[in-house]
């Protein structure tokens, strides 16, 4: 802002003293052109009086035995100037007796028409002793006076320019003069008066001031401009004050001044404007900025709530759990949670209305109450009321919540469930191929009415039954062109699951791949959350180690396998597991997982925490060859193959899963 | 698991009571190793008593036939029930034996 100041002032200085320079060079040659013309005027002038002292001169030299002719002549002459002058011829004393001792004969234009001529010499006037006799006595050409007054004539100021008349002997006997009063030289100062308050002054070769130098002038800071006039050795000089001169430049200047605060002064109001503008979008920026940072750490926190470590638990081998969340924003007001208390699990799928921090810390409200009613109430329904009127008391913001609360027995199967509003969850039962919707009654959502009688229901579920809950951000995922994933396609793809024998993690992975290929690209608009609860014939448990084996004939049976399945089935699940426990972890020891879950089919999932290790990929022996020829390995995994429907094998997160299927 | 071994005449019967698993196979490889050392015998494995053969078992019969061959002996299995049968039937162990 100082910058541009300083820049427009530098600028508008060069401006006025380049124009003031260019002024006073146009003051000057106007000056010197109409000096110029003032000293031709002069001139003219005084040619015309030197021309008329010489020819009068001429004339009284012809004639000077005549003494009256004298007069005629200087008549003749006085005819001949344009101005209003005197001439006069004075005689050496005594030249013409009879006329006495002083003649002058003189002549006066009066009137344009009219001459007045006399002689004019006296004892009173005696011209001899003048200065333009003396001089002009003197010199031979023109002799030039320093002004005087003349008190004989027009009583103004003249110059007497002289010049000599000799006789027949070459002797000086008079003297001519002609007179030029000032007041002639007046038209001249329309030249001088170069401008409307400007001055001129005219002085005389010694210094006598002929036009003086006005008073006005003192104290004042101008300009001489000046000129000299060879014939009668004046100098002319013509003063400009810098007022006069500068005048209009000082107005464009101080105008030019004013605009040019005003300008600075919008410019100043401008760039005050835009530094508040910027500093208002820059603190914007960094709240924002800060506002991503803590909802970023506010989401770390949010789901940590929700609980990572996937079942099986090892302590709890009946029971398999995995559960995804995925915020549409940086928080959300989806949750899932799941834990295990005295051979029960207590688990639940709910969906904030809103989204954003507000229904984030319902969220975590919820959580908290989930889990510190569950602690010591059983009952579903109880549970719920008791969340509901929890809620209800610390519900400023009219926020309400949609809640599936179920708790499974796992030593009886017995499956306690109460919904509030939520979506109801699909079950995938080891008895039936069709994945139908569990029956939910139809409770009102949390936070909305207090004391609501919320109504438990009962369900069982068998050893290898899957509940699938869900939020509406599966169902209601929107792809771009606003179709809706919809239950009738999660029903079709969990039936494919089924089908599949997948796990709960690969049954949530799936969907959520299917739910991607859905919505292709399209942004994604609520909170999704998926939970798979599988019930199940706990989970073998084994170290790796060899003499472990016979455990898994044992754990078979509780499977309740068919008969003629049970040699083959232990057979291969012995020959897979033997597989892991020898290659999985070399040098050290660790832990083999299995799995089984029986409906149509039976399907087994062995999972360690080895070096990634793929039998599937193990050469099998070739069974066609002579006993010679045969190679001692490669049989396990060629039983396995021989014996199940379908092998598969999956590296997830740090752990081989191997999966292998039979239809029974 | 169980292996006794009763030698008769020419004739070196292995009797297999159990399971022959995994971890029992490494008992048992101990225990027949009196048949892989034999030449030029007739080595009875006898399967009535056993219930279940693994890959680990299998390789023992391998073994224990491999063997046979290179010291002049001669191999019959014996009593294998249906279970063992179909895992013979399996590996290709059927035509690797002469099974009574």
């Amino acid at each position: 802002m100082i910058v541009a100041a300083g820049v427009l002032a530098a600028i508008s200085c060069v401006q006025y003293f380049t124009a003031r320079n260019g002024i006073r060079i146009e003051a000057e040659l106007r000056a010197k052109t109409e000096l110029r013309k003032a000293e031709l005027e002069i001139e003219l002038h005084t040619v015309e009086m030197e021309t008329a002292a010489k020819t009068l001169a001429r004339l009284v030299e012809k004639h000077i035995d005549i003494p009256d002719s004298i007069y005629a002549a200087t008549r003749l002459a006085v005819g001949t100037l344009r101005t209003k002058t005197s001439l006069a011829v004075a005689f050496v004393p005594d030249y013409f007796p009879k006329h006495g001792r002083y003649f002058e004969a003189c002549s006066s234009r009066i009137t344009e028409d009219s001459i007045y001529t006399r002689q004019i010499g006296s004892a009173e006037h005696d011209y001899t002793q003048m200065e333009w006799f003396q001089n002009g006595f003197k010199h031979d050409s023109c002799w030039w006076s320093e002004p005087y007054l003349d008190d004989s004539g027009s009583q103004t100021f003249v110059v007497s320019c002289s010049y000599p008349v000799r006789d027949s002997k070459g002797e000086v006997v008079a003297v001519v003069c002609v007179d030029l009063s000032l007041d002639d030289l007046k038209n001249i100062s329309d030249y001088l008066q170069v401008y409307p308050n400007s001055y001129y002054t005219i002085r005389s070769s010694t210094g006598l001031e002929i036009v003086p130098m006005p008073d006005t002038v003192a104290g004042q800071k101008y300009n001489i401009f000046q000129e000299e006039i060879d014939a009668t050795g004046w100098h002319i000089e013509i003063i400009i004050p810098d007022e006069v001169l500068f005048r209009d430049l000082n107005h464009i200047g101080r105008l030019v001044g004013v605009l040019m605060i005003i300008g600075l002064l919008i410019l100043a109001l401008i760039i005050a404007y835009s530094v508040r503008t910027t500093q208002k979008m820059l603190d914007f920026a960094e709240k924002n900025q800060r506002i991503a940072g803590e909802l970023e750490v506010a989401k770390t926190i949010q789901m940590a709530m929700l609980p990572k470590v996937f079942p099986p638990f090892l302590d709890r081998p009946d029971v398999n759990v995995y559960g995804l969340v995925e915020p549409a924003k940086e928080v959300g007001g989806d949750l899932y949670d799941f834990y295990v208390r005295h051979d029960k699990l207590f688990f639940c799928v709910g969906d904030v209305s809103g989204k954003g921090v507000p229904a984030a810390l319902v969220m975590a409200m919820t959580r908290s109450l989930f889990r510190s009613i569950t602690a010591h109430e059983e009952n579903v329904g109880a549970v719920m009321r008791k969340m509901n009127n929890a809620l209800m008391d610390q519900n400023a913001q009219n926020m309400f919540l949609t809640l599936f609360l179920g708790v499974i027995d796992c030593k009886t199967g017995q499956f306690d469930y109460c919904n509030a509003g939520h979506n109801a969850p699909a079950m995938l039962r080891t008895q039936n191929t069709k994945v139908e919707l569990l029956p939910v009654l139809p409770n009102l959502p949390l936070g909305i009415e207090p004391d609501y009688d919320y109504q438990g229901q009962h369900a069982h579920a068998d050893r290898g039954d899957l509940l699938f809950l869900y939020t509406d951000g599966l169902t209601e995922a929107e792809n771009g062109r606003h179709e809706q994933f919809g239950e009738e396609r999660m029903l079709k793809e969990l039936t494919e699951c089924r089908e599949r024998g997948l796990a709960p993690r690969e049954i949530v992975q799936t969907m959520q791949q299917h739910v991607e290929q859905f919505v292709n690209g399209a942004q994604q608009s609520d909170d999704l959350t998926m939970l798979a609860v599988r019930y199940q014939v706990p989970a073998l448990v084994m170290r790796n180690d060899i003499q472990q084996i016979p455990t898994l004939a044992e754990w078979m049976e509780e499977i309740g396998l068919p008969e003629e399945l049970n040699m083959p089935l232990n057979l291969a699940l012995e020959e897979a597991v033997s597989n892991v426990m020898l290659y999985a972890y070399p040098g050290q020891s660790g832990q083999v997982l299995v799995e089984a879950v029986k409906s149509e089919k039976v399907v087994f999932t062995i999972s360690d925490s080895g070096i990634p290790f793929d039998p599937t990929q193990k050469a099998e022996a070739d069974t066609t060859l002579s006993a010679e020829e045969r190679e001692i390995g490669g049989l396990g995994i060629h039983l396995v193959r021989q014996i199940m429907d379908e092998v598969r094998y999956e590296r997830y997160e740090n752990k081989n899963v191997l999966t292998l299927i039979k239809k029974i | 698991m169980k292996t006794e071994i009763v030698a008769s005449g020419n004739q070196l019967i292995a009797k297999f009571s159990g399971r022959l698993d995994t971890a029992a196979a490494v008992q048992t490889i101990e225990d027949v190793k009196p048949l892989l050392e034999a030449s030029n015998k007739e080595i009875i494995l006898d399967c009535s008593a056993l219930e279940y053969i693994s890959s680990s078992g299998l390789r023992i019969f391998l073994s224990i036939r491999k063997e046979a061959s290179a010291h002049g002996s001669k191999v019959i299995v014996r009593h294998i029930n249906n279970d063992i049968r179909q895992v013979f039937m399996m590996t290709g162990f059927v035509s690797l034996f002469v099974i009574e």
